[in-house]
């Protein structure tokens, strides 16, 4: 048992924490659930999505600490889609905190300028607007990594990962759905590479292995995929408009593969064989891959 | 200017108020000249630079051009013109510092100039002409240069790096992290208002810093010895302020022969034994006017014929250093980097063709300050020892940043021409070449590729191939070997500064391809 779920059991003491982390471990005999909505009001979609879930409650419970990880990687406009949406993380973020969370810490490490990629997500603006002393958005600094042993690691033993991630109550992963050139799509799973510090570059020359891997460590109590807009080719940075489809669209689940494998093929019309990591990470006992033990449920 | 004598604040006070108001604009400044959150900078950061005439008339004479930008220095040579040289003891930065550092270095001698107060003219004289044919040294001298280059390239990094180190290793200890909640919104606290936003590391950190500490040292000697000894900037003030009406009242003169106290006193060994104070040395600091003893000394607008020269200064050596400025440039001009420009020397986006812009560059490290990746270092040879401080992109340090225009923006003398973000992205400051016999895919079958994933440009100037190949172990293995699209590539170096691999990358960037020189293409794009 790590750091973050020990205090997870004992410092909430909550019977719900218990039972959300009991039911981790029986996900695979359980069918996951993988919730779809679609909408063009952001703000309402994100709430709306995470209805079948058992809402945001399920969650974060009252002065829970949030660790929030969306995809802040680079210095594009939320129309040219390499990024969240700050529309999407503003309501996340709210939902957050009306479920009485003390902390939301908000953060990315990031592939361009790490000032430029806050400035021109709309990320600096969403979280400002909040206006809730609650919120940080923050850059993750090179004193804030720490070296974890990653146990049930295949390939990658060690590696360092975001501290107050790992310390947090409860981690929500807000990744963006677009192309990717070496793993072919980044979706929920890949949004892990944002939390580890180190040569990240590393990680490429056994990308699906690596990817599986470390999110043995930091596994998402909650994933949102952002599907508002996907970039099609050119990923992981985009710029091209033409690029870019919007679909208004977000996907959710406390599965994360399950999750991956739902928009890699309804989203991206991708077969779940062509992501190498989704069978590693269903190996690790990440989740399913399988789209027809999964349970969808359209929000 | 005249004294006030009744007044009981002394009359130096308004100096120094002026010197400590300048200094904050200066370091104030200084903490801006960095990514303020917007993609322009909304201050003249560069201003101190644009006003210094010294900096225009050299500039402008080594690229026999009209440098706009520079027109702020016409402002300082008139109020010099009226004034005298009272920018050297009420506004430069360096010699309020100077002045400041005096109570610590305790100077061996204050009062009247020593002989070699006309190194400065000389110096002036062989800085123009040498600009005038093509060999530019004034970055050397100006003491903006020298101060702006040691804050930005030696200083802050330091400060930021001690500063932040005890924090660090609270925060990060497992025995005395209980002092964190104390210590942690103390760090915070410095570090947005004193530290620069993060740590930078530069090349030439060590000599930028002695040179800087050389004008220091030379303090040790006599006060403002910089300044009355060498400083080229103002030497070129000494000579306009020879025309200043504003001067010493005549009756001012005392033959006292027991009293030296204004010539003791001098911070510039601008007072002879007869008590007259020399325009050319004077910077106004106005200390002789509150401590004379009979209060004499004031200071009053005058016409005035007699037009002093320049001290000092001998016909047979202001000839020698004209000789010397003539003959110097060409010796610069026959060596092999005229021939073929280095391939690791690549300048910033917008920088002039090669000549033009080490004639424009005054070495001042104000792209190098604001640079938002740290990827803007100082030249040590690549150009040839004259563009040695002059800025190159050094991808593996950082990289060229595809929304970013600071640089341009910042650079004083349009050296580095400030360009429209549409136009940015369209420069090529260098192509990208892959080394295949280290490359990951192409070398030993192992998946890799972060160039192509980093590669800001919206096509990618990276692409990757899907081939089967033989790994080292001899099996045939699927890999996406990467390539460059040289019509695409602009040379940024994201691609070099991601490879994963140690040392050097396996995709470097050369100034090969570099739009501002058609010479060096190389091949023609089909």
């Amino acid at each position: 048992m790590d750091r973050r779920n020990f205090i997870k059991g004992v410092s909430a003491g909550s019977a719900a924490s218990l039972v959300a982390l009991k039911q981790k471990g029986r996900a695979a005999a359980k069918k996951p659930l993988v919730s779809v909505a679609k909408g063009d009001d952001y703000q309402k979609l994100v709430a709306e999505v995470l209805k079948p879930l058992g809402g945001t409650e399920a969650f974060v419970k009252k002065g829970h600490k949030v660790a929030l990880k969306p995809n802040l990687s680079f210095d594009r406009t939320p129309e040219q889609g390499a990024n969240v949406h700050p529309e999407v993380l503003k309501a996340m973020v709210k939902l957050c905190l009306d479920a009485g969370a003390s902390e939301v810490l908000v953060f990315d490490r990031v592939l361009a300028e790490k000032r430029r990629c806050y400035e021109q997500s709309g990320a600096n603006k969403a979280i400002g607007s909040i206006g809730d002393s609650r919120v940080k958005l923050v850059h993750p600094q090179d004193r804030d990594f720490v070296k974890k042993q990653i146990d049930k690691g295949i390939f990658f033993r060690t590696w360092e990962f975001y501290k107050p991630a790992l310390e947090a109550d409860v981690y929500i992963n807000l990744p963006v759905a677009k192309h990717h050139g070496s793993a072919k799509l980044s979706l929920g799973l890949k949004n892990i590479l944002g939390v580890i510090g180190g040569n990240r570059g590393k990680v490429h020359m056994r990308l699906d292995q690596g990817i599986a891997d470390l999110n043995t460590v930091l596994t998402p109590d909650l994933t949102v995929i952002d599907a508002t807009r996907i970039l099609l080719r050119n990923g992981p940075s985009g710029g091209n408009l033409e690029d870019v489809e919007k679909k208004d669209t977000l996907i959710a689940s406390t599965d994360t593969v399950a999750a991956d494998a739902y928009t890699a093929k309804h989203l991206f019309g991708m077969e779940t064989s062509e992501l190498g990591y989704l069978a590693d990470a269903h190996k690790l006992g990440l989740g399913e891959k399988d789209l027809n033990k999964i349970k969808i449920v359209k929000a | 200017m005249p004294a006030n004598r009744k007044s009981r604040v002394p009359v130096y006070w308004w100096r120094r108020l002026s010197q400590i108001l300048f200094l904050a604009l200066f370091l104030f400044l200084f903490r801006m000249t960095d990514y303020q959150g917007s993609d322009e900078i909304p201050y003249a950061v560069n201003i101190f630079f644009r006003w210094d005439p010294l900096i225009a008339a050299s500039a402008m004479l080594a690229a026999r051009t009209f440098i706009a930008l520079l027109v702020p220095a016409i402002v300082v040579v008139l109020l010099t013109l009226v004034l005298g040289r009272f920018f050297c003891g009420w506004v430069c930065p360096l010699g309020t510092l100077l002045d400041a550092s005096a109570k610590v270095i305790k100077p061996r001698k204050t009062g009247p100039a020593g002989k070699f107060r006309a190194g400065k003219y000389y110096l002036l004289a062989l800085i123009l002409v040498c600009a005038l044919f093509g060999l530019p040294l004034v970055g050397y001298f100006d003491p903006f240069s020298i101060l702006v280059r040691g804050l930005t390239l030696s200083v802050d990094p330091a400060l930021n790096a001690s500063v932040s180190q005890p924090f660090d290793y609270i925060y990060q200890s497992e025995t005395l992290d209980f002092m964190a909640p104390v210590s942690e919104p103390v760090y915070g606290f410095i570090k947005d208002r004193l530290l620069p936003y993060e740590q930078k590391f530069f090349a030439l950190a060590l000599p930028s810093l002695f040179i800087l500490l050389a004008v220091f040292g030379l303090e040790k000697i006599e006060r403002r010895s910089w300044c009355r000894n060498l400083c080229p900037l103002g030497a070129m003030l000494a000579l306009f302020s020879r025309f200043a009406p504003l001067r010493q009242h005549p009756g001012g003169s005392c033959a006292s022969r027991d009293c030296n106290t204004c010539r003791d006193i001098c911070r510039m060994g601008a007072i002879n034994e007869e008590g007259v104070i020399s325009p050319g040395d004077c910077n106004l600091c106005l200390d002789c006017v509150a401590e004379c003893h009979k209060q004499i000394i004031s200071f009053k607008f005058r016409k005035t014929k007699r037009k002093p020269a320049a001290a000092g200064v001998s016909r047979r050596g202001f000839a020698w250093t004209l000789v010397a400025g003539l003959a110097l440039p060409a010796f610069y001009k026959g060596r092999a980097l005229h021939k073929r420009p280095h391939p690791e020397l690549i300048r910033p986006p917008g920088a002039l063709p090669e000549e033009e812009f080490l004639d424009r560059c005054v070495r001042c490290g104000e792209c190098m300050k604001v640079c938002i990746n740290n990827a803007i270092q100082p030249a040590f040879l690549e150009s040839g020892s004259e563009g040695t401080f002059s800025p190159v992109v050094v991808p593996r340090i950082g990289y060229c940043e595809y929304n970013c225009t600071l640089c341009g923006q910042v650079c004083p003398t349009g050296a580095i021409q400030e360009l429209a973000l549409s136009e940015k992205k369209e420069v090529k400051i260098g192509r990208a070449h892959f080394d295949k016999n280290r490359c990951l895919p192409w070398a030993r079958g192992i998946p890799c590729v972060v160039c192509e994933e980093m590669c800001p440009v919206p096509d990618k100037a990276i692409r990757t191939r899907e081939v089967k190949v033989l790994n080292q172990k001899d099996e045939e293995v699927t890999v996406q070997q990467p390539y460059i699209v040289f019509e695409l590539c602009i040379g940024c170096g994201r691609c070099e500064n991601a490879c994963p691999l140690p040392g050097e990358a396996a995709v470097r960037v050369i100034s090969g391809g570099e739009s501002r020189d058609p010479e060096n293409q190389g091949y023609v794009l089909y």
